[in-house]
């Protein structure tokens, strides 16, 4: 790659790195998923920066012919988990919700019984 | 004698609820009777409270199953002995809830689902619903070697066990059939019983046809599903 299209993907890295930080700091990023963030943006920085000249001996490393395929590969494994993680949280949140509802209309009908 | 809940979920059933409840009071004075209004838009709420019937309402719509589980909540927490379910759209006959109330008290078992397959009397569902429930019945005894013949049947009534089963696990969308797969798992004893049905008085099905087809699926792969999930063991 040239020496532009690398600064090109640092930028964007280090973009990602700031943005995740101003939504951790002002807390809009809950702290279940802020130090995945932290971690995921800290990762994509040293993988663009000083990771950079690494990424093609690892791809050889792992036996892939194409470096550009390593890294989507690794990319998508990532996202991956990610949005699995993501449905697992919305599974929990989807059962508490109904919890919750159900207790507060149960809890509403007595104290209504009881105001009679 | 048993303490008895009928649970009665009703959506947008205001056409029809009148006639229902109605029923079930004169029927039966020795029940108590619960509408869960499940966040209905017509004027379910005020029928309901019109007649007199105690009227739990959701803050939101949950669908059948997160409505039935909050009556089950609620028998288990007022201590009833047995829960029977009749819709609200009038297609349960409230003159036979008797009967699956006496199957549990004399059988000793934990649900007893009234089926409309076993004698083929009174309203027999469309053709492909009909399909669709041989498939159920199919997929069930596969999975978990009962025989049950309407298992999409909410005509049903539970052991004291059954409602702590199902207080505690309850699908949202196809409960009826899942019910099944979990009660099953948990050594729970299925038993049906002959029923006639009769075509809803008022309002719509939750289930259009258009749909039936994707219902058909989705509901088998839930029975797979929950096959291979973890058991609810009770306490």
């Amino acid at each position: 790659m040239h020496a532009h299209g690398h600064l090109l993907v640092f930028c964007t890295t280090l973009i990602i790195f700031v943005g995740v930080l101003t939504l951790v700091r002002s807390r809009r990023i809950g702290e279940r998923f802020a130090l995945l963030w932290m971690a995921l943006a800290v990762l994509l920085l040293l993988a663009s920066s000083i990771g950079y000249p690494y990424l093609f001996s690892i791809a050889q490393f792992v036996g892939v012919p194409y470096p550009p395929s390593a890294l989507f590969f690794f990319a998508i494994v990532g996202q991956t988990l990610l949005i699995l993680e993501l449905f697992v949280w919305i599974s929990k949140l989807n059962d508490r919700t109904r919890v919750l509802t159900q207790q507060l209309a149960l809890l509403r009908e007595k104290f209504e019984r009881e105001l009679v | 004698m048993p303490r008895v809940l009928v649970i009665v979920p009703a959506y947008n059933e205001a056409g029809s609820l009148p006639q229902v409840l109605g029923e079930l009071t004169t029927l039966y004075p020795q029940y108590d009777v619960v509408v869960i209004n499940d966040a209905s838009r017509d004027s379910t709420a005020e029928v309901v409270r019109s007649t007199g019937v105690r009227l739990v309402t959701l803050p939101c719509n949950l669908g059948i199953g997160g409505a039935m589980q909050t009556g089950f909540s609620l028998a288990r927490d007022e201590g009833y002995d047995i829960a029977v379910q009749v819709d609200g759209d009038g297609q349960h006959p409230a003159s036979q809830v008797d009967v699956l109330v006496e199957i549990i008290c004399r059988t000793g078992c934990d649900i007893a689902i009234g089926s409309r397959f076993i004698t083929g009397e009174g309203y027999q569902s469309t053709a492909l619903r009909r399909l669709g429930i041989r498939v159920f019945s199919a997929t069930l005894s596969a999975f978990t070697h009962t025989r049950i013949t309407d298992p999409t049947s909410g005509f049903r009534a539970l052991s004291r066990r059954a409602i702590h089963l199902l207080a505690r696990e309850y699908a949202e969308d196809y409960p009826e059939v899942e019910a099944i797969v979990v009660a099953h798992r948990a050594g729970l004893c299925i038993r049906e019983v002959p029923v006639q049905m009769s075509a809803r008085s008022a309002g719509i099905s939750s289930i259009r046809a258009l749909h039936s087809i994707g219902y058909i699926f989705k509901v088998s792969l839930s029975i797979v599903m929950c096959s291979i999930r973890q058991r609810t063991v009770l306490p």
